[in-house]
């Protein structure tokens, strides 16, 4: 397989920057997403891989050769579609086999490798049958086993699972990574859902107007993010008011002092709901905060409860707890205080993507 | 960033297939239409006989009491036809849309072979019935009565509004189903009674649909020559002026007809500048929910509406069938004799053979080549979002606006020189046809491929397939079905062509308009009748097949 080298690239609209001096290391083997909202140049960037679009500066080398001047028919990187784009006229066995006609590989050999990859995908049986016989996720089948038959260097994905149903996109993403770590295929996934960008990469690259914010493991993006942006898009997150007094760092809604010394930037705490305990009484540890307040709301989702709760200074606070008797006694208006490690709290420059101070 | 190679490989990423295929297209559209259209501008400042540039010709036009006749005459038949098509058309579309017609397909279906058949058939019918000595002018003559002839400005309005009445029909009658039900449910509920809810609500609603179709009839009626060519006696309009004036201006400059001939496109694109105007004040998005369903009615109401919706089809249809009956006739030379016969028939084949296979050769050459520029034109305008690519959707315009006479007199300056002349030739002929019907080719393919997810030719792409490649085994495909129905359009326009093979035609390379015009000029009905029915049969084989392919059936002819 092969590794994916990125640098410096540049995408102009007109005065629109799309995409802002991009670098990216990817190794081979890799899976490889890119997470952000629409509008953030992850679709942008994909398509300037493949060569739908072409960079205003920068290289894009695939095991050291640069491709980026490559027509997009000769760039040799399969890639699967949002809408499938599965060849309505052409049958799904020929549909696979699409590409490697394109490469004029013999009949013998052609018929044996779409028969694998249909098995691949489990759509074997399907092989004479026409796209519109299909359901939406036969079709992204389809779409993939027409990807991997060619065993291009590297498998682009954009959004693939988005257009189908909440149960089908949970099973049908288990069984891609599973596909793509037996292949060994260096992937580049596009997706908005943080949920699916954490389950499936080996490295989640988080983009925002066209800049990448942070490219890390799944578990160092959610729990290190390297600025504001970042902590509020993957995962929730509660953002609290912090002041820089004489004294030092103060937590508004807490009343209390977080620091010792105060900062020259203005700041902005970060704490995930997960790490904010909801109690009745205000006993605290000394590497505790506690914030009063009142129940505002709760939700009961299933496995947790969610409570928000609004500070006395109006800030609201969520809470996602396991429903213990203690929470699921509580009631709206209820007085009670949201307790917080002070080691939990992250601290960032309070701009939307204002860099981590702690 | 290394510049100077970045540089050269991004002059051969320009040399790609489309990138080609622009530049083919701009090439065939500049000599084949701008460099005509422009032309024909350009003598019209030309003094006929010095040469020198002058503003004269409009000044003549402008002054000259003939050719200010011709320009009110234009106006008023123009005005009042494509008036007499709404007032016939809009009711017919309300009947037929909202309540239960029995046969409402027939009624649609004779309204598109109304729509097809070439006007001056019609105009043609229409002497044979009340012409001078036309049956049924002779019928009342029998008992002393006259009744007036059909000859005149009455004659030429009448032909009109029968002739383009289905536009309007057509297109309000699509309009009117696809306005949301809860519109009207809405001023029901706010108290307005069904004639009030007409007029306040639905009415406006699908004035940009009436409107469109009333632009249509007067673009149509402006340019058109056939019919008061056939029907003017005396009555003249732009179009027969400039045709008059181009043919005793032959040999010297073509000023005069030039001038009148710009003055007509003028006309039309006031017309449509002005529609347009009124037009982008009021969009109103349809949404495809909720749509009306017919309401039944009973007694005497659905009795007058049944009636109404079947006399005007039939009025309508009249002198086609009228047409077709004559070429039955007997006749000895250009007498009819008693009984019926197929001596018209065989006057065609001893007579005119070649107007058949002339008509079929160069519609066929043209359509052909359509069909493969038209999907080239269509891939340009829907898929590449350039400058070039949207100059080339609005040249697509131009054709329509166009009259025959302007570019039949373009292709005559610009393709006669003297190390060259095409006039008189098949290609010339095949040339205009081409460009004159493009853009039915055009709209047809562009329409299908706004269907068809961009993401299919990027797959395509991807897998390794070249730009040329994916287009062939992946696009042309998938809009196979639009342009065939394109080609089928193009055709029928195209074998249907009168005004611009007129001037164009030598005695090699005539046409069955053409035969037909010269036999109704000649006062051989029986043979321009067979003539026509040949004509018409073949024009209403391609309206089958259209419908045989075509999802929206009425949609592809307005």
């Amino acid at each position: 397989m092969s590794s994916v080298e990125i640098s410096g690239v540049r995408k102009l609209y007109g005065p629109v920057v799309a995409l802002s001096e991009i670098d990216i290391s990817i190794k081979s083997g890799q899976f490889y997403t890119l997470l952000g909202p629409s509008g953030c140049g992850k679709t942008t960037l994909l398509r300037t891989i493949a060569g739908f679009h072409f960079q205003n500066a920068g290289t894009i080398a695939v095991d050291g050769a640069e491709i980026q001047e490559l027509p997009a028919h000769k760039r040799n990187v399969a890639m699967v579609f949002q809408d499938y784009a599965v060849f309505p006229h052409l049958s799904v066995f020929d549909n696979v086999a699409f590409g490697l006609k394109q490469r004029k590989v013999a009949a013998a050999e052609l018929s044996e490798r779409v028969d694998r990859a249909l098995r691949m995908v489990q759509l074997e049986n399907f092989a004479k049958r026409m796209p519109h016989e299909l359901s939406g996720g036969q079709q992204q089948r389809v779409g993939l086993a027409r990807a991997i038959v060619v065993e291009s260097s590297v498998l682009l994905m954009d959004e693939p699972l988005s257009n189908l149903d909440a149960k089908l996109r949970v099973e049908l993403r288990a069984e891609l990574r599973k596909i793509q770590q037996s292949l060994g295929m260096t992937t580049v996934y596009v997706t908005h859902d943080q949920e699916e960008a954490l389950a499936m990469s080996d490295v989640v690259c988080v983009m925002f107007n066209g800049v990448i914010q942070q490219a890390a493991p799944p578990f160092e993006i959610y729990d290190q993010p390297a600025n504001k942006f970042v902590a509020s898009f993957v995962g929730g997150n509660n953002f609290l008011t912090m002041e820089n007094r004489a004294e030092g760092l103060h937590m508004v809604a807490a009343n209390a002092q977080l620091n010792a010394e105060a900062l020259d930037v203005a700041a902005i705490a970060a704490i995930r709901p997960e790490l904010v305990k909801i109690q009745k009484d205000a006993s605290v540890d000394t590497n505790q905060l506690s914030i009063a307040g009142k129940i505002e709301q709760i939700s009961f989702i299933g496995r947790e409860i969610e409570l928000h709760v609004a500070a006395t200074n109006g800030e609201v606070i969520k809470s996602i707890t396991r429903p213990s008797p203690e929470v699921i006694s509580m009631t709206v208006g209820d007085s009670c205080y949201a307790v917080i490690n002070r080691d939990d709290v992250l601290l960032f420059e309070d701009t939307e993507t204002g860099a981590r101070i702690v | 960033m290394t510049t100077a190679p970045s540089f050269l490989s991004g002059f051969k990423r320009r040399l790609d297939f489309w990138n080609i295929a622009t530049v083919v297209v701009l090439a065939v559209l500049f000599v084949l239409l701008i460099l005509p259209v422009f032309s024909v501008f350009f003598v019209s400042f030309l003094d006929e006989d010095t040469g020198a540039v002058t503003l004269d010709n409009y000044v003549t036009v402008f002054t000259r009491n003939y050719y200010l006749k011709g320009l009110w005459n234009t106006l008023f038949v123009g005005g009042l036809g494509t008036l007499g098509a709404c007032l016939i058309g809009v009711p017919l579309a309300f009947f037929t849309a909202r309540f239960q017609i029995k046969g409402k397909a027939i009624v649609s279906t004779l309204a598109i072979l109304v729509l097809v058949s070439p006007p001056f058939i019609g105009a043609y019918a229409w002497i044979m019935m009340l012409g001078s000595n036309g049956f049924i002018t002779n019928f009342f003559g029998r008992f002393g009565i006259d009744i007036p002839t059909i000859y005149g400005a009455h004659g030429v309005i009448l032909v009109f509004t029968l002739k383009f009445f289905p536009f309007v029909y057509l297109m309000t009658q699509n309009a009117l189903m696809s306005v949301n039900k809860s519109f009207e449910d809405a001023a029901r509920n706010l108290g307005c009674g069904p004639m009030s809810t007409f007029f306040k609500v639905t009415l406006p609603l699908v004035f940009p649909a009436i409107s469109t179709g009333a632009i249509i009839c007067f673009v149509l009626s402006i340019a058109d020559f056939g019919t008061p060519a056939i029907l003017g006696r005396g009555f003249r309009t732009l179009s027969t002026i400039a045709y008059s004036a181009y043919t005793s201006e032959l040999g010297g400059k073509p000023t005069m007809a030039v001038t009148v001939s710009i003055i007509m496109m003028g006309i039309s694109i006031i017309a449509l500048v002005v529609q347009r105007r009124i037009l982008a004040k009021r969009r109103y998005a349809s949404a495809l929910t909720n749509l009306p369903k017919p309401d039944k009615i009973e007694g005497v109401r659905n009795v007058l509406m049944h009636a109404y919706c079947y006399l005007v089809v039939g009025i309508a249809m009249f002198p086609t069938l009228v047409v077709v009956y004559t070429s039955f006739l007997n006749t000895k030379g250009p007498v009819f004799q008693p009984g019926f016969g197929l001596t018209s028939y065989a006057r065609v084949l001893s007579d005119a053979p070649e107007a058949i296979s002339n008509s079929f050769i160069f519609a066929l050459t043209a359509v052909v080549l359509i069909a493969i520029f038209s999907s080239l034109i269509s891939y340009l305008i829907v898929r590449r979002d350039t400058a070039v690519s949207g100059a080339i959707d609005v040249l697509m315009m131009v054709p329509y606006l166009v009259p025959g006479v302007v570019i039949a007199i373009g292709f005559v300056t610009t393709f006669r020189s003297d190390w060259f002349d095409l006039t008189g030739t098949a290609v010339i002929i095949i040339m205009i046809y081409f460009i004159r019907r493009l853009p039915y080719g055009v709209r047809a393919t562009t329409n299908n491929l706004r269907q068809i997810k961009p993401s299919l030719e990027e797959a395509a792409i991807n897998l390794g397939a070249s730009p040329l490649s994916a287009f062939a085994k992946v696009t042309v495909p998938l809009i196979f079905p639009g342009m065939i129905v394109g080609a089928l359009l193009s055709f029928i326009t195209a074998i249907n062509e009168l005004s611009s093979t007129l001037i164009l035609y030598t005695s090699g390379t005539a046409t069955m308009p053409v035969k037909i015009y010269i036999s109704v000029l000649d006062g051989e009905f029986g043979l321009a009748a067979a003539l026509s029915t040949i004509l018409l049969v073949s024009t209403g084989l391609c309206v089958y097949a259209v419908f045989r392919l075509s999802d929206d059936k009425e949609g592809s002819f307005t």
